[in-house]
């Protein structure tokens, strides 16, 4: 039996060749002077993020993360550095960047320290039996409701697959949407709200003024 | 691969979009620097759901599917911030070119006052 923690060689290669990516488009998008070609390296580091999200076992997120950051936010991107004219003479770098270099050194130390000297609980530390089947051996099929199905039977195809996926769920992306409809509601109701909200604000902003004046009364006495 | 190099490339993420927060002038390369910021948070929440456990899959109390489930709580969490973060960037867009229209500048020094 695969224990829960147990990563393959092959997924860790993977991991570091996708973290290379992320990081390094990253750095190409801080210290390019071309505000063009640092809006692709920002794809770039989106989709390496992205296919971090699929060896992570998240699928679903990797989806999300290649629909919107490298689907619309880096459109957006693009089409602000073409329709802003004077980006030509590119990104200058400000003055405080030694202070910058420095303050981003010491967040980095900060957080690996906190990494490297914490007692993370490990999925190893879980002793219920059926959850350790449904998070390694099992097939896992949670129902809409409370029902918990655990088909560990090889001939209906669960065994292989648990295998592929040991320690995540089979079917996330169904379990997901479960949680936001259920224990998550409030939270999603008012990101529709903070959706709509941002919509409206920047329908507004994008506005030209010189349209904004709106054929008034005559008299003009109600002018702002 | 374990919870210790996630956290560790989380925080490089994090801090390479905190320079670049810092030391850009054009506003269009900070706000590329904050999404690089939110992608590092959002890489630390996935990589804590894949690698350690939920509480209540460690409480010993009967298993229920909401406590299965709940092993995906970090999932659940990088929607939400995908989603601020998707409406974060459209409205600082909307900014920067209102901006733009106000002072034919994109330039951080040049947003010292908010009146036009």
């Amino acid at each position: 039996m695969m224990t829960i923690m147990e990563v393959s060689t092959l997924t860790t290669i993977a991991f570091w060749a996708a973290s290379a990516m992320t990081l390094g488009f990253a750095a190409i998008v801080v210290t390019q002077r071309d505000v063009f070609r640092a809006a692709i390296a920002l794809a770039g580091s989106f989709l390496g993020v992205g296919i971090l999200y699929f060896i992570l076992s998240a699928e679903f997120v990797g989806v999300v993360q290649i629909l919107v950051y490298v689907g619309a936010i880096s459109v957006l991107m693009a089409f602000a550095v073409m329709f802003i004219q004077d980006i030509a003479s590119g990104s200058r770098p400000a003055q405080g960047r030694l202070v910058g270099a420095v303050v981003a050194v010491l967040i980095f130390a900060a957080l690996a320290f906190t990494a490297y000297n914490t007692e993370w609980s490990s999925m190893d530390d879980i002793t219920d039996p059926v959850a350790i089947a449904a998070l390694t051996e099992g097939f896992v099929e949670v129902g809409t409701g409370d029902e918990i199905t655990i088909l560990t039977d090889v001939s209906q195809g669960g065994n292989d697959l648990a295998i592929e996926n040991d320690g995540v769920f089979v079917d996330s992306t169904g379990a997901i949407g479960v949680m936001l409809v259920r224990k998550y509601m409030l939270a999603f109701e008012l990101i529709g709200l903070l959706l709509v909200a941002a919509l409206i604000g920047g329908l507004l902003l994008m506005r030209d003024p010189k349209s904004t004046e709106e054929p008034g009364p005559v008299n003009g006495d109600a002018s702002v | 691969m374990t919870i210790e190099n996630v956290l560790l490339v989380s925080g490089a993420l994090f801090a390479i979009g905190a320079y670049g927060a810092v030391s850009r002038r054009s506003l269009i390369t900070v706000i590329m620097s904050l999404e690089l910021m939110f992608n590092g948070v959002v890489i630390a929440a996935v990589g804590f759901s894949r690698f350690t456990p939920a509480a209540e899959l460690l409480s010993g109390d009967p298993l229920t599917a909401e406590a299965i489930r709940s092993a995906l709580t970090g999932h659940v969490f990088a929607i939400f911030v995908t989603a601020v973060a998707a409406g974060e960037a459209a409205l600082a867009f909307a900014l920067v070119f209102a901006m733009y229209r106000a002072t034919e500048s994109v330039e951080i020094t040049d947003a010292s006052e908010m009146k036009n």
